[in-house]
């Protein structure tokens, strides 16, 4: 067997030895020096060779083809990285609907939310299980998302037909002006289905709708086929169910968003322009947001929190970092027991479980029970002094630094750029 | 008895304010014992700050657990009116018909009921009645004080989701829901709760048809929606179900204090936290 240059000769200790051993004498001897040209034994067997002969990919993981033969085996790719091929996803067009299922989106701040996208899995529920389509090919339903902004980004969420609102709503509370376009929608495409998120502002719009309407709206949607709705009653103690009703509102959490599909999103053309909402004197007026005091607020509620662990001395510096940054103090459950903070700030798994948006965390070392308490917060930053602490590994921002001399420098270039 | 319309052209006297306030019977989640409802006592507890000249308290139900409606007697009120409807009436017509008569210029009640449908349509449903506008989730209210408005314009404020606070100004009587976010209710006093008086009052209500179409039976808890993340390997895919989510962040090891200060600054703008 030839032994491939890669792998290390492979020893024979007693074939050496034979080598070395001189006879010639009364006795046998041992050379000090190897023979020159060491022996190598046929009847030994290399398995690193065989295994590397056979060998077909590295990566992702091993791949061995032990059928060919080890001389004509060419060598494996050097770095053996398989690119698997992506399939393009088939994109699913619904020529002729045979019904049409509105989703009317909230869209806050023109990005597709969460709730966004499970009310059209929803709506896709019920498109796709008509009882008079079939399937999802051409006959079944059609979901027709309306929001602000284009339905560019709905396509892979579902959306089959898009209606655009006016843009200037997105940004303006005028719930009156959405219910008028909804109705107007109504009576343009006369949709089997009208389904809202159950958000503050999407719950609000569908039941000015129902009661303008004069329809039944099933509200906070937690279950949904084809003939059977079902949603939480009497104070979450009952499930009531019934035939899907023209308007619903989708409660949050109860339906999985929609993956690896991609429908059209086209811009529907309607006969009538949208202008509806237009038309009607909005008794609501005056909208401005109000600055609100972000200390005030609960840590479960609030969207970016500055947090302090058992590496901060530095008090003072800490709470006009809070004021400079518009942040919610928390701390760890250790600061929280010195008396720094009080209790109702303590993050983690015996305080309040964050969902905040950003999370900026100074000398927290990252206990179990803290991790805990931050898993659903999206963007972590964390300064601590310790390299293998676990909240420098669950970060996306890693500083190692000592939070005394980094918080008076944050404060320093806030204020710098706030002037500038 | 004044003419089946709302006060004249749309205006709220702020001096002479006529109030409604709509009381369900709540239900405690955990023992399901008869209680005052959360949001309809801080309704009634932004009823009795705004001092109204008139504050009218009306539930609409059967007169079967009236009793748990003493403990919104007990926050200060003399008396309430008792919509007496048949088991299973829809309240909204008999409401409507009564606050008709009675013309407040606000009417407050809580976002939902914590028995029953609980569907939150009632405050709607009457808004539509009445023609008067709806606010939902409104935590404070008072005269609007900015000197470009209608005098008879009232200044809300809303609470929103994470937090936050949106000030209106809304023209004419309205309904307002309150939000769990308002002022906390007064609590019940033993003695006023006992003294008070519910006045009953028969009422005609159709029956519901809806609800006795729909079938009910106990709620189980549905497993919770997993955020499961599709294609890749089947490792990625246990990855990603398994383990929290670990940073394949940014490391700065012993920087300088400005460099590590303006490596938070640049994050946080990214992020959109700061302008």
């Amino acid at each position: 067997m030839s032994q491939p240059p890669t792998t290390r000769r492979r020893v024979d200790p007693r074939a050496e030895r034979a080598a070395r051993t001189v006879l010639a004498g009364s006795r046998p001897r041992l050379l000090r020096q190897p023979a020159a040209n060491a022996v190598v034994n046929e009847r030994r067997r290399d398995p690193r060779a065989v295994h590397e002969a056979a060998l077909v990919q590295r990566q992702p993981r091993p791949r061995y083809d032990w059928t060919r033969d080890t001389a004509s085996a060419g060598t494996p790719s050097a770095a053996g990285v398989f690119v698997a091929a992506v399939p393009a996803i088939p994109l699913q067009v619904i020529a002729e609907p045979a019904y049409l299922v509105l989703a009317m989106l909230d869209r806050p701040g023109g990005e597709v939310s969460e709730h966004d996208r499970q009310v059209i899995a929803a709506a896709r529920l019920l498109a796709d299980g008509g009882s008079d389509g079939g399937g999802s090919g051409n006959g079944g339903g059609a979901v027709v998302t309306v929001s602000t902004g284009s339905g560019e980004a709905l396509a892979e969420a579902g959306s089959d037909r898009h209606v655009a609102l006016p843009d200037g709503w997105a940004d303006d509370y005028v719930p009156e002006r959405r219910a008028a376009a909804t109705l107007a929608l109504m009576t343009a495409l006369s949709p089997r289905h009208v389904l809202f998120p159950d958000s503050a502002d999407g719950g609000d719009v569908a039941r000015r709708v129902a009661a303008t309407a004069g329809e039944r709206l099933f509200a906070g949607v937690q279950g949904l086929g084809p003939d059977r709705a079902t949603r939480q009653s009497a104070g979450g103690s009952r499930e009531t169910g019934h035939r899907p009703t023209t308007l619903m509102t989708v409660a949050a959490d109860a339906f999985a968003p929609l993956d690896g599909v991609r429908h059209e999103a086209r811009p529907l053309d309607l006969a009538t322009p949208l202008v509806a909402g237009e038309e009607i004197l909005p008794r609501l007026g005056g909208a401005r947001r109000l600055a609100v005091d972000p200390d005030a607020l609960s840590l479960s509620e609030t969207d970016f929190i500055l947090s302090a662990g058992n590496g901060v001395t530095d008090w003072r510096s800490f709470a006009e970092l809070g004021e400079a940054l518009g942040a919610t103090r928390a701390g760890s459950r250790v600061v929280c027991d010195a008396g720094h903070l009080p209790r109702d700030r303590q993050v983690g798994a015996s305080g309040t479980v964050v969902g905040a948006r950003c999370y900026l965390a100074f000398g927290i070392a990252g206990a179990p029970q803290h991790l805990q308490g931050i898993t659903g917060v999206r963007h972590v930053i964390a300064v601590n002094t310790d390299l293998h602490a676990e909240m420098i590994k669950r970060a996306d921002l890693s500083i190692v630094a000592d939070a005394q001399a980094v918080m008076p420098a944050l404060i320093r270039l806030i204020r710098e750029r706030r002037h500038a | 008895m004044p003419d089946a319309a709302m006060p004249d052209a749309a205006m709220i006297d702020w001096a002479m304010l006529d109030v409604a306030v709509l009381l369900s019977i709540g239900r405690h989640p955990v023992s399901g014992r008869a209680r005052r409802a959360a949001t309809d006592a801080q309704a009634l507890e932004m009823a009795l700050a705004l001092r109204p000249r008139r504050l009218t308290a009306i539930h609409a139900g059967p007169v079967a657990d009236g009793e748990a409606l003493r403990a919104y007697l007990g926050m200060g009120l003399e008396r309430l009116t008792l919509l007496v409807l048949p088991e299973g009436g829809d309240p909204v017509e008999p409401l409507v018909a009564h606050l008709r008569r009675l013309a407040p210029s606000l009417i407050l009640t809580g976002r939902q009921a914590e028995d029953g449908e609980g569907s939150g349509m009632l405050p709607y449903l009457i808004a539509r009645g009445l023609d008067a506008a709806v606010v939902p989730d409104v935590v404070r209210i008072g005269p609007a004080d900015a000197p470009d408005t209608k005098p008879g314009s009232a200044n809300l404020v809303q609470a929103l989701p994470r937090g936050q606070r949106r000030a209106l100004i809304v023209t004419g009587p309205f309904v307002a829901t309150i939000h769990p976010s308002a002022p906390p209710a007064r609590p019940s006093a033993f003695g006023p709760a006992r003294r008070g008086v519910i006045e009953p009052v028969a009422a005609q209500a159709a029956a519901d048809l809806f609800l006795s179409d729909c079938e009910h039976r106990p709620w189980r808890p549905k497993p919770k929606l997993m955020r499961v993340k599709r294609g890749g390997s089947a490792l990625d895919r246990l990855k990603a179900a398994t383990e929290s989510k670990s940073g394949k962040g940014q490391l700065l090891v012993n920087p300088t204090a400005e460099a590590g200060a303006l490596a938070i600054y640049d994050s946080l703008v990214e992020q959109g936290i700061l302008p």
